[in-house]
């Protein structure tokens, strides 16, 4: 679906934000692009997108050079949802959809009133401007928006940004849904759960090279100390012990009365950022 | 691209409306009007005072224009305002007395109308100027300016306020991954703007000059009309994509106003000598303005082709620009 090959971009003389980036994304895959502020994530998103002209090296989407890819056709197999929920604050969440809508053919087109119902958004301001939204609507519109058109490729920057922990839950279902429907999704985040619980591959990016590609789990078991933290009771006192995971297999080697807990200490996502990149998501 | 086209301009139609843009154009369409058929019509320069020191009584006079005084002093103090003509007949040839307005021009026609009074031909009124009576004069070019201002000033906050509001809500970087050419986004707010600005000429050419006269003009008014629309509609989207916030647009809006269009309007209709005011580009447009609503179009064919290359370049910069705005963080 995208292959990336030393892809190369640059603001001004100075201003070098990619340095050679090569990745791919297979069809149906959910693909995480995970980098602090600054480090080229936005500016690759929108070299993908079309929005962004003058990179260097090789882009091809669709099995289609870049340079030729941006066409009619392009943006209408293509869904993007901003960081930001813009939309028509003086029209409604309906009139919006409808209005964005009306670029795509037909046929292609979802019904704006089931899509928003799919989003949990409030009946009651269907037909009320934007401007009287909260956050969380806003980001449900936006997200409708950019599923309205039933998109091959589905590109998302920060997804679950300003929504509550069921937001958060609903619209990683619903991209999760989209996904089973055959959809490719490249998203970028700085949450490092969303990444964690959706994408099949993620890469780290930090000014502007990957310094880590990878599926979250294998990027977490390679820097794994492979031990369990044991929570346990003996002889009416609380303990706690260290052990490797591979000693676990004859059993729990030391006497307890009860067991509390069993904490694996397989580093976080967040911890192999940091590892490879030397800096936090912020 | 002409489905998404129709769309864009729905849009733009409700965001103006939305905008109460079509109200504000109606409004000062109601105020130009009064002010043209209820006071400028009405207005009239009172003519020169002249006042005659003429102790031998040796000048047969109209009465109607001319004081007499008793001397040389008295005569002296009724010419300080600047404005009215003395005679002085104390000696054998009669002299005209007048103390310099600071514009040569009016001091010429005070000086001519004294020695009309002089030789007795002096008649204070003025039928017809060209093929038309005084009021249609006064109409012609009331309206011709009324129109300059609203397109030039007016319009163009319309559409950079319209566009202020699109880019507040990042709406226009949502167009540059919709599947639609991104020229046709300039091209329907130009296509609107340009309209409405029409329907405001003619509505107010018809209102001012009646259906007659607006007949007449109409065509060339409305070239000259779609001309300034266009370019201003441009250079107000430019603005508005190009300037960071509201606060410097209006700073530069002001700019505008007192720098640009203001000059034009004194070097055109004050006593005002500028030469260099030829090398400013809308002085052009206004001339061409009033040359249209005086029947008197300006066939120069370098005109049109400056005008046409304005629009292009301006066409060009406005779709760099808007690229630009795109391309931006959010």
């Amino acid at each position: 679906m995208i292959e990336v090959k030393d892809l190369a971009f640059s603001y001004g003389k100075d201003k070098q934000a990619l340095h050679g980036l090569t990745f791919s994304v297979k069809d149906g895959e959910i693909f995480g692009f995970l980098g602090p502020n600054g480090s080229g994530k936005s500016t690759t998103q929108k070299i993908l997108t079309g929005i962004l002209k003058g990179h260097s090296g090789m882009v091809s989407l669709f099995g289609k050079d870049m340079q030729s890819a941006h066409t009619r056709e392009f943006f209408q197999k293509i869904g993007v949802l901003f960081e930001f929920p813009y939309l028509y604050t003086n029209l409604s969440a309906l009139d919006n959809l409808h209005y964005f809508a009306s670029f795509y053919p037909k046929e292609q087109r979802r019904d704006a009133e089931e899509l928003l119902h799919e989003l949990e958004f409030k009946k009651d301001f269907l037909k009320k401007p934007v401007s009287s939204y909260s956050k969380g609507m806003r980001q449900r519109v936006s997200m409708a928006r950019a599923l309205m058109s039933n998109p091959k490729l589905l590109f998302l920057d920060e997804p679950t940004s300003g929504l509550d922990p069921a937001g958060a839950v609903l619209f990683r279902k619903i991209i999760e849904k989209e996904r089973k429907k055959g959809t490719t999704i490249f998203l970028t985040t700085h949450n490092m759960l969303d990444a964690d619980l959706l994408c099949d591959r993620v890469a780290f990016i930090s000014n502007g090279n990957i310094v880590a590609l990878d599926t979250p789990r294998n990027l977490k078991e390679k820097n794994s100390n492979h031990s369990v933290v044991i929570d346990y009771l003996h002889q009416g006192k609380r303990e706690e012990q260290t052990i490797e995971a591979p000693a676990l297999k004859a059993g729990i080697p030391f006497a307890y009365d009860e067991l509390i807990s069993v904490h694996s200490q397989e580093p976080t996502l967040e911890d192999m950022f940091i590892q490879y990149t030397g800096r936090g998501l912020t | 691209m002409w489905r998404g086209f129709s769309h864009l301009l729905k849009k733009d139609f409700r965001l103006m409306v939305s905008g109460k843009f079509f109200l504000l154009a109606l409004l000062s369409l109601f105020l130009y009007s009064c002010y043209i058929n209820f006071v400028f019509v009405n207005l009239d320069q009172e003519m020169y005072p002249v006042y005659l020191y003429d102790p031998q009584d040796k000048l047969p006079v109209n009465r109607e224009y001319v004081t007499k005084l008793d001397s040389r002093e008295a005569l002296e103090a009724a010419c300080k305002d600047q404005y009215s003509v003395g005679i002085d007949f104390s000696r054998d040839a009669p002299e005209v007395y007048l103390l310099s307005c600071g514009r040569e021009t009016i001091d010429h026609y005070r000086m001519t109308w004294g020695e009309a009074i002089l030789h007795g031909n002096a008649d204070g009124h003025a039928d017809r100027i060209g093929p038309y009576n005084k009021e249609m004069k006064n109409r012609r070019e009331i309206t011709a300016e009324f129109l300059f201002f609203e397109l030039s000033a007016v319009g163009f906050l319309g559409l950079a306020s319209m566009l202020f509001k699109e880019k507040q809500m990042g709406v226009i970087r949502v167009h540059g991954i919709l599947p639609v050419c991104r020229p046709v986004f300039i091209l329907s707010k130009l296509l609107l703007l340009l309209l409405s600005d029409l329907v405001f000429a003619i509505l107010l050419t018809v209102i001012n000059l009646g259906a007659a006269g607006a007949v007449q003009v109409l065509p060339d008014v409305l070239l000259q009309a779609g001309i300034l629309s266009l370019i201003m509609a441009l250079v107000g989207f430019l603005c508005a994509v190009k300037l960071p916030d509201f606060k410097q647009f209006s700073l530069f809006y002001l700019i505008l106003a007192v720098f640009v269009t203001t000059p034009v309007f004194l070097a055109e209709q004050t006593g005002m000598e500028w030469k260099q005011i030829v090398y400013h580009p809308m002085y052009h447009l206004f001339k061409a303005m009033k040359a249209a609503y005086f029947s008197a179009p300006i066939t120069k064919a370098s005109y049109y082709l400056a005008c046409l290359g304005a629009i292009i370049l301006l066409f060009l910069l406005s779709y760099q620009t808007l690229n630009r705005e795109i391309a931006k963080e959010g």
